[in-house]
């Protein structure tokens, strides 16, 4: 044999081998994947945001969907938060996103249902699902009449806090006043530690924190600012209310109240800091309190307490319903779905919620009696009304909400002005 | 591959015994008397599946791409022709122009670095060294890997707890420590690392080779001459390996145009958009946000600029290798 | 020139030196995923593991859904080996009749595809998605294949081109003399002896589509035929920080690469260097 020949069908098996196995396994992914999940028509896919590593209250209600009914496979993808908005909407666009996802009311989001139903990629849900939309928030649920997510929780925006971490660090009370808020600051960043967690790097938190202080600045005496900004009659830049609450995120960088690198910290630095007890409390959603207190040890207390108000004005907090569930136009499973996020909406489904997350049920808070849970301190605020929907929710459109996160983290590296991040809010709200 | 037989072979058929001589180097094609204008092998609609791929997947797409920069179409439902609107958005954009900035940033300066690195070691590795295989082994190891992984150990040793900072510290340079991923000044420095880490093995790879082709005869006919060490590398070395340095500067320079999974992995795009390129944003803007034409804008300057730079490349190179 | 002299002696020591400083990367990369969850919160980043704990490797290459590993992983084979294939095919045919021809349309092409090679594939991309998806292409594996192979295909037809018209047609007139016909003169002689070439076009284009990661994020993302990058950005973005279990999965995905590297090593280098001369 010459070197030649040898040479040619050395070649050539080396050449056929991998293109027979790439045929062969090309026609057996081909036809998996149009049954996926082993071809099984209870199985399906669900996706929603996470913060952190802890077990996530969906993976826990998935489990129990699946201990109840068995022969229903649940694939979860955990998928991280701060990309969360572009991660499904490119998956959405390509018809690749999973059967079940979490998404969020309104449209002031990149997760925001009503542009999502509008480019048709949401299945509209039943009955269930109408029944539980809070009343006067229809648009934030719907288009065109029909309910394209479903609410699961009440979710409380203010500060989550330690208070067994405060009271290590001779903070006895929680502040209601800023000057006792920065006394406090001062107090722990002698020692290394912060009042506040914050994810610099991470736009939800650096937007949440902005509305939570936004909150008592601009909605408590001004509740119908987002109705005036749609009509025109106002804009960021000529509020007062908004330049004061970008000013005190400034207040609070300079004067130590954030941890050390907050500019550039992840959630990880929120669940490390409560956890670990080197940060006092967080802006974050007070679902993810419950998450992290499985971290934390007993003595942590956590507690849900509103952010103070600036001098003479009124306390108020973040409250609305912030998570909803919707079911991909494009899924191959859609009535396994539909009983699944049917189930969802039933007390027990709504009461391991709870458990879970610490979220209140939509269905059920009111009647609950929350003066021995984490949400004591502000239980007067929500009988009184002192409360207004999470505003990003009702922005006409995702780019006014990513400038406010994005106008934060500039602020606290100093790369932008107050001045300049509102008028950006502006120039993104379009009509 | 060889057209003569070398020392050893057999023949294979009683074409090749008749028709090749035995020979030691490499003979030069001798073109085969065609009649004109007829193609002697293959058939030319072979060519055709391999051409309308072509025209399809690149020009007819790149031209519908650039079609759609004059519209606002979200991706589904009707458009509107809004002409220069796109661009005229582009360039009032703020972040769109640090966007820009960071693209020619990024591809300049990482070009320059790993080149500069890049031949240095190919210079290094040159002559004599006893383990220069291993040694050229190691350092192209990083250019096989996939920038996304190779990111990810990066952003951990940049990381503000991370082994970087943990030696700065270790030395009493506390103060400069500092979440580098995260500042707004230093974040794009950290993707030329990466950028120019994964890609000296490629411009180191390039050098030797064109290293190894230069005659060691002028050399030593300089060095006799009594041209000092670095006469001889910038009069004798560098002139020949010019050609190499056209390949090698061109390809860098197309490639950092296009940065998109190290950012993507490092920073994402962060602190703030200070990270953001071209190519991130039409991402972004294309695939995330739903603003189709808005991002068809943004490529369509991304491959105006790409062509730009490769048309001068080319034009200086060819003028310089006709020197030669 | 060539004698070894202390100098020369001082100057691998150097690179030595500097060829491990360079590499050290590698060296966090593999005892911070050898690190259990507590070690890798508690103990330095700068020191080795205690006891090596290979629990993260396992957690890998069991996870499920839109971090599937191991489905990443094959998929990644199959769009890479087909593209490869049919490099090869249109590639080398397309290649030899451009080579082959004196005809003035062959120059004309040729520069048409040496233009592609440059050209820039962001812009295309967007109606590409849109074609593909109208055509329900997205999240299929023969879609990619399709779309990687166009995308890749200017450069195979650029090296064969080059190749081609380096090597004499001695070869192919004898066979025409012995009364061979055209197709096969092509498949008989020409197929073997182009293997260098060959050998070249898969390695680049291969490695390209092994590693690509923007074109399969918005094609595959999410869909049950992602490739390896798709499913470790997907699977590092849920773990936020958890670092050891993050390079598991970063060493994962490179042992296949690496492994074909070391192997191959000296094909792959010459492929890049000389290759990319022609």
């Amino acid at each position: 044999m010459t070197q030649r020949r040898r040479r040619v069908t050395r070649f050539a098996g080396l050449l056929a081998l991998p293109a027979t196995a790439a045929l062969v396994l090309a026609g057996c992914s081909g036809s998996g994947s149009t049954g996926d999940a082993g071809g099984d028509a209870d199985s399906f896919t669900f996706t929603f945001a996470t913060s952190n590593n802890l077990e996530s209250p969906y993976e826990t209600l998935a489990k129990e969907y699946m201990a109840a009914n068995p022969g229903v496979t649940i694939t979860t993808n955990p998928t991280p938060n701060d990309k969360y908005g572009e991660t499904i909407r490119t998956q959405f666009q390509a018809g690749n996103a999973s059967d079940v996802v979490q998404t969020t009311p309104g449209s002031g989001d990149a997760r925001g249902l009503v542009p999502l139903a509008e480019a048709g990629f949401l299945e509209p849900l039943g009955e269930t699902a109408t029944s539980l939309v809070p009343s006067g928030s229809e648009t934030l649920f719907e288009v065109d009449g029909e309910t394209y997510g479903q609410p699961l929780d009440f979710t409380i925006g203010a500060v989550v806090a330690s208070m067994g971490t405060a009271g290590m660090n001779g903070i006895t009370t929680w502040p209601t006043t800023m000057d006792d808020f920065y006394a406090d600051c001062e107090k722990l960043a002698g020692d290394g530690k912060s009042m506040i967690a914050l994810a610099g790097a991470a736009g939800p938190n650096a937007g949440l924190t902005a509305q939570g202080i936004a909150a008592t600045r601009v909605y408590a005496e001004d509740p119908e600012f987002n109705t005036e900004r749609a009509d025109g009659s106002t804009t960021f830049a000529e509020s007062e209310g908004w330049a004061d609450t970008l000013q005190t995120i400034v207040d609070l960088k300079d004067r130590g109240c954030f941890q050390q690198g907050a500019e550039g910290g992840g959630f990880d630095a929120i669940t490390n800091g409560l956890a670990q007890g080197t940060s006092v409390g967080s802006f974050i959603p007070s679902g993810s309190a419950v998450e992290i207190a499985a971290a934390a040890p007993a003595e942590a207390d956590f507690k849900v307490q509103p952010f103070p108000a600036a001098d003479g004005g009124k306390p108020y907090v973040l409250a609305s319903s912030n998570y909803t569930i919707s079911i991909n136009a494009k899924s191959t499973k859609k009535e396994a779905a539909t009983a699944f996020v049917e189930w969802l909406a039933t007390p027990e489904a709504q009461e391991k919620y709870y458990e879970a997350s610490g979220l209140l049920p939509i269905s059920e808070y009111k009647n609950l009696d929350l003066s021995d849970t984490i949400y004591s301190e502000v239980v007067t605020d929500i009988t009184n009304g002192s409360y207004t929907t999470l505003p990003n929710n009702v922005w006409p459109n995702p780019a006014v909400y990513e400038a406010l996160q994005v106008g934060v983290q500039g602020l606290l590296t100093g790369q932008t002005s107050i001045d300049q991040v509102l008028q950006n809010m502006d120039a993104a709200w379009t009509d | 591959m060889s057209t003569t037989f070398r020392a050893g072979e057999v023949a294979a058929t009683e074409t090749e015994r008749v028709v090749l001589p035995r020979r030691a180097g490499r003979r030069h094609p001798v073109p085969a008397p065609r009649r004109k204008g007829l193609l002697k092998f293959g058939y030319w609609w072979w060519a055709l599946p391999g051409i309308l791929f072509v025209v399809g997947i690149h020009y007819v797409a790149t031209s519908i791409g650039g079609f759609f920069s004059f519209t606002n179409w979200t991706g589904i439902g009707a458009f509107e022709l809004v002409g220069l609107d796109n661009f005229v958005r582009i360039f009032q954009d703020p972040t769109k122009l640090g966007a820009l900035w960071n693209t020619l940033f990024l591809a300049f300066g990482s070009v320059i670095l790993s080149n500069i690195l890049g031949l240095g070691v190919a210079l290094g590795l040159n002559r004599g060294l006893k383990s220069r295989y291993i040694l050229r082994t190691l350092f192209f190891m990083p250019v096989v890997l996939s920038p996304l992984a190779t990111s990810y150990i990066w952003k951990f040793i940049f990381d503000f707890n991370g082994p970087l900072n943990l030696i700065l510290r270790g030395l009493g340079l506390d103060t400069v420590a500092r979440a580098w991923i995260a500042d707004p000044t230093w974040a794009i420095w950290t993707i030329l690392v990466v950028l120019v880490w994964q890609n000296i093995g490629f411009a180191m790879v390039i050098y030797m080779a064109g290293l190894a082709a230069v005659p060691v005869e002028i050399e030593e006919a300089a060095a006799i001459d009594g041209a000092s060490l670095w006469q001889r590398f910038w009069h004798v070395t560098l002139p020949s390996i010019r050609p190499a340095v056209a390949i090698a500067t061109t390809l860098g320079l197309v490639n950092g145009l296009r940065v998109f999974d190290q950012i993507m992995a490092l920073t994402g795009g962060g602190p703030a958009a200070a990270t953001e390129t071209l190519a991130t944003q039409v991402y972004k803007q294309s695939f995330a946000l739903g603003n189709f034409g808005y991002g068809a804008a943004l490529a369509l300057l991304l491959t105006l600029i790409i062509l730009a730079f490769a048309v001068v490349q080319q034009r200086v190179t060819a003028g310089r290798s006709k020197e030669d | 020139m060539f004698r070894y002299t202390k100098l020369t002696g001082l100057r691998e020591f150097l690179f030595w030196v500097a060829a491990l400083v360079f590499l050290l990367p590698f060296y966090f990369l593999v005892t911070t995923a050898l690190k259990s969850d507590r070690e890798v919160i508690t103990s330095s980043t700068l020191a080795p593991p205690t006891a090596p704990d290979f629990g993260n490797f396992v957690k890998v290459l069991t996870a499920t859904g839109n971090s599937n590993v191991v489905m990443g992983l094959i998929n990644s084979i199959i769009i890479t080996a087909g593209s490869i294939v049919l490099l090869v095919l249109l590639g080398s045919l397309t290649g030899y009749v451009i080579a082959r021809s004196t005809r003035r349309w062959s120059r004309v092409v040729y520069y048409l595809f040496l233009v592609a090679i440059v050209l820039p594939t962001q812009l295309g991309t967007v109606p590409l998605y849109i074609g593909a998806r109208a055509l329900g292409l997205t999240g299929s594996a023969w879609g990619m294949i399709v779309l990687y192979t166009g995308m890749l295909l200017p450069l195979s037809i650029f090296l064969y081109a080059g190749f081609f018209r380096g090597l004499g047609t001695e070869y192919e007139e004898a066979a025409t003399i012995d009364g061979a016909s055209r197709t096969q003169i092509f498949f008989r002689i020409v197929l073997p002896l182009m293997s260098p070439a060959t050998g070249t076009v898969a390695i680049l284009a291969g490695l390209i589509v092994w590693n690509d990661f923007f074109t399969s994020l918005i094609f595959l993302g999410g869909s049950a035929n992602q490739t390896l990058p798709v499913a470790m950005y997907y699977y590092i973005g849920s773990l936020v920080s958890a670092w050891n279990q993050i390079f598991a999965i970063v060493i994962v995905s490179m042992i296949p690469i690496l492994a074909f590297y070391l192997f191959a090593q000296k094909r792959f280098i010459q492929g890049f260097a000389g290759g990319l001369k022609g």
